[in-house]
């Protein structure tokens, strides 16, 4: 079974994404702010970390950066899931090194098949 | 709805107010009360003039007002989704600037997103005019692979936080609020912020935050320097200033001499002017995130050169 940790501070955003993956039949770990977060993926070494890039605590950039930076995660596929405007999002995805972006609201009939495919 | 003083709620309440303010937020940024009580120390944000709108028993608004002197500056306005469209906005902006008023403070700062156009017209009608435009950059830790800086260094100082402090007081230039020498002394009270007691008490000198800075001499003559405040994971509050030599190649070397010494940091530039030093911080990789707008309600008879337009 897959491993996903989501970062995001947001209740409702982080139940949906919840409901949507564990559909899949995804595990899902949930970190509600940026230390936590760091904490999380290096205990657990997710398959794929789905990332806020607004959280309370820290800039998402700033963490992204630090979990680049870890040893057992640089090849684990980081996703900025984000309401920045599009282009933004994906500027700020590509020069931290994220593996993609996906804008929220997300598309609940599609996001599954998007997480599929950073996994393959 | 009633406008309440801040100082009558806690940080928990503010903070939880302004993050559900900004859920629908062109960029939102949320904020913890560790980093909300960071903003209030570094910005001068008066609790007792700023103001929370609430209905029953709910908050549905807030708005803060720093002030500096015989200046203002409005920030953190925001409603809530549940109270948009009541003119609960309009309200708290003409009561933040009722209380600027009534304490000495006849003109009035404030930045927008640009791209926010309520806001904008907001602001403008209650005689805000914008000044210039402000950028937020980042650039991502990483390695400096170029020695051009390093070896065009003739010499570089390595300066304290009262070096830094003292650079700051003789800058000629206007100073954005954020990057204004009050904030940049303010960032010795942080420590003192995060535990509620002196800064000098009881807590090493060494050990307070502390802004760092690199004054370099080029060999060809061009001179300036760059400062700082650096934590373990990012470099924040980088201003830099270039005081002879062209402009963007300067800044550019000072930046880069800057990430060689901290090449494991991520780096955050706010509100920094579109002018020539710009293109220097592009050089040394650093990216645009998005603009602010400034704007000021000027004191009567005073006019702003710098007018620009949306």
């Amino acid at each position: 079974m897959k491993t996903i940790l989501q970062i995001e501070d947001n209740y409702a955003n982080t139940r949906l994404v919840e409901r949507v993956l564990e559909h899949q039949g995804y595990r899902l770990l949930h970190a509600a702010d940026g230390r936590t977060g760091i904490d999380i993926a290096l205990q657990e070494h997710p398959d794929l970390i789905l990332l806020d890039m607004g959280l309370p605590d820290m800039d998402g950039q700033t963490l992204v950066a630090v979990l680049r930076g870890a040893a057992g995660l640089v090849h684990t596929p980081i996703v900025a899931l984000t309401a920045w405007p599009e282009a933004t999002a994906a500027q700020m995805a590509v020069n931290y090194g994220c593996d993609g972006c996906i804008t929220k609201p997300i598309n609940v009939t599609e996001f599954a098949e998007q997480i599929a495919a950073y996994l393959r | 709805m009633i406008l309440l003083p801040a100082s009558e709620f806690t940080l928990d309440e503010l903070t939880l107010a302004y993050n559900q303010s900004r859920t629908d937020y062109l960029i939102p940024m949320p904020m913890n009360p560790d980093r909300l009580n960071e903003y209030i120390t570094l910005y001068d944000v008066d609790l007792h003039r700023s103001r929370v709108a609430v209905t029953g028993e709910s908050i549905v608004g807030l708005g803060m007002l720093g002030r500096r002197q015989d200046q203002g500056w409005v920030t953190r306005l925001g409603v809530l989704p549940e109270g948009r469209r009541q003119g609960i906005g309009r309200a708290l902006l003409g009561e933040l600037l009722h209380q600027a008023a009534n304490s000495g403070m006849p003109e009035v700062w404030l930045e927008v997103i640009k791209g926010n156009q309520p806001a904008l017209e907001l602001f403008r009608s209650y005689d805000f005019q914008p000044t210039r435009e402000l950028i937020i950059a980042r650039r991502p830790p990483r390695a400096v692979a170029n020695a051009a800086a390093l070896l065009a260094a003739r010499k570089i100082y390595y300066l304290q936080h009262g070096e830094v402090i003292d650079l700051h007081c003789a800058r000629h230039e206007r100073m954005n609020w954020l990057n204004a020498v009050d904030s940049m002394r303010n960032v010795r009270r942080l420590a003192a912020a995060s535990v509620g007691s002196d800064p000098h008490d009881g807590v090493p000198l060494h050990q307070l935050p502390h802004l760092s800075g690199l004054l370099v001499e080029f060999h060809d003559g061009s001179r300036g320097w760059v400062t700082y405040l650096a934590t373990t994971l990012e470099l924040k509050r980088i201003s830099v200033e270039v005081t002879y030599g062209p402009p963007d190649v300067v800044a550019a070397c000072l930046l880069e001499l800057l990430h060689r010494h901290h090449a494991a940091q991520d780096a955050v530039v706010e509100n920094i002017p579109d002018d020539v030093r710009w293109r220097g911080f592009q050089r040394a990789g650093y990216f645009e995130v998005f603009r602010r707008i400034e704007m000021v309600r000027p004191a009567e008879n005073v006019t702003y050169t710098n007018e620009f337009s949306p």
